[in-house]
């Protein structure tokens, strides 16, 4: 059975809306393996000393569902979201700490995932009434998104693939990283992630009977954050995916003779733009590039991925793992 | 004609690589064939023909012209792989079954020498030359 990992981040909530998603949180109808609130506070507290929460730790043990309560570096919910990625679990169940899920949303979107090993996120309707916009002729396409409200912002009422999601969301772990690069409003952070499981050949589902209610909380979160030059340096980080829509990354910022090595992978590439430390050996624009046109470049890191997977075969496997 | 590459590319703190193998001189000695040495500036010369900083093009044509060639865990060993042209790597503390090609001759005295972390930088990890087999051991395999 795989095993689920329930991901909370949390800033500037604790008194608001965080304690009504604990609770949501613990009366699911199937429990998550692990429930981890992030705490990116910046002056972070200790909330076992809270009462309230001192009920929602012991209704967490009496259900034996175990529960770590972790302080976050203050980088942002990307870096927060990217840890529960890799934090070995099959499954995450991302929830922010403003969208309070119905009962029954992680045993709806579970149901799919466990039937469909294409499956790379699913996500149900993220509701904020009275603002519930006319969904019914949108596309999902990643290419409509500024131009269509996002396909969860009303009730669905079947099952359709999109090409991202949004908010809240189940996704199959490890697959796909998050992106680091983006600033600490970590806008279109979601958006970027679900996307980039999609690029990788996984199905992105919308599906009926999991209802999140979204309270747009005004304090916390990346509201919080009202510096516009944050929000457009992720914009541009975003739009410079986008340009690459259909094509393959790939981004060699490894040694001279890992590019050896990559030389027998390219031509099995479909359509790759490639950004290459040693132009000599792999043709291709330069990693100055690629650090102003995607951020952060861990995600293409053949050894942080090594890393990750703990890796004992050959650079060459790896590199085939990471890119065909 | 031989071509040996001494060492791999140097660390930020200005250490010793611990991927350097270090019996070069004792192996050098007892090799009776022509030796290039290849690297870059800053290396220290081991052979009276070092060539340094050669391009791709020079050093592949230096691979192909050799009867063979010695290298530590460095871009020699996968050029040489790249090009068909079959030698010997030196391997210490980096695995040769990630990093390394089996059409080579891997001398790796001990897989329990092997640093449990492969994908850390190198800057973290001592030079011990325990690591490393003997330049008798890899004399008999140059003379295959």
């Amino acid at each position: 059975m795989s095993k689920v990992l329930c991901s909370v981040a949390t800033r500037g909530r604790y008194n608001t809306t965080l304690p009504l998603v604990l609770s949501a949180i613990i009366n699911q109808t199937k429990s998550p393996d692990k429930l981890i609130i992030y705490d990116d506070n910046d002056e972070p507290q200790d909330m076992r000393k809270e009462m309230i929460y001192q009920y929602f730790f012991q209704m967490l043990d009496s259900k034996k569902i175990p529960w770590e309560w972790k302080y976050a570096d203050k980088k942002g919910q990307h870096h927060i979201h990217q840890q529960a990625n890799i934090a070995g679990f099959d499954w995450v169940w991302r929830c922010d700490d403003d969208a309070i899920p119905e009962p029954n949303v992680l045993e709806t979107l579970y149901s799919y995932a466990k039937r469909n090993p294409k499956l790379g996120a699913v996500g149900g309707s993220i509701l904020t009434p009275p603002d519930m916009p006319d969904t019914s002729k949108v596309t999902g396409k990643i290419e409509d998104i500024s131009r269509e409200p996002n396909a969860q912002w009303n009730m669905i009422s079947q099952v359709k693939p999109v090409d991202h999601l949004h908010c809240s969301f189940l996704y199959r772990a490890g697959v796909h990283d998050f992106n680091l690069g983006l600033s600490r409003v970590a806008h279109r952070e979601e958006t970027l992630f679900t996307w980039g499981l999609q690029q990788k050949g996984y199905q992105i589902l919308i599906v009926p009977n999991a209802v999140t209610w979204h309270m747009k909380n005004p304090q916390g979160g990346i509201r919080s954050e009202t510096n516009a030059d944050l929000y457009r340096h992720d914009e541009e980080i975003f739009t410079n995916f986008l340009r690459c829509k259909g094509k393959t990354i790939v981004v060699l910022n490894c040694g001279r003779g890992d590019h050896v090595v990559f030389k027998r992978i390219l031509p099995l590439i479909k359509d790759p733009i490639v950004f290459t430390c040693y132009p000599d050996i792999i043709p291709g624009m330069s990693i100055a590039e690629a650090t102003s046109y995607f951020g952060n470049l861990d995600q293409f890191s053949i050894y942080k991925k090594m890393h990750q997977w703990n890796w004992t075969e050959s650079l060459e496997k790896a590199f085939r793992k990471m890119y065909l | 004609m031989i071509i040996i590459s001494p060492y791999s590319q140097k660390l930020r703190t200005g250490k010793k690589n611990p991927k350097n193998y270090p019996y070069w001189k004792e192996l050098i000695a007892m090799i009776d064939e022509p030796i290039i040495q290849v690297g870059i500036d800053g290396e220290e010369q081991l052979v009276d023909d070092f060539r340094k900083n050669l391009s791709m093009d020079e050093l592949s044509s230096v691979v192909r012209e050799c009867r063979t060639w010695i290298s530590c865990d460095s871009f020699l060993q996968h050029l040489g792989w790249d090009l068909g042209k079959k030698g010997i790597v030196l391997w210490g503390p980096s695995d040769p079954l990630i990093f390394g090609h089996s059409e080579n001759i891997n001398l790796l005295k001990d897989r329990s020498h092997l640093v449990k972390d492969q994908f850390i930088w190198w800057e973290a990890t001592e030079h011990q030359d325990e690591r490393f087999v003997s330049p008798q051991i890899v004399l008999e395999y140059l003379k295959e």
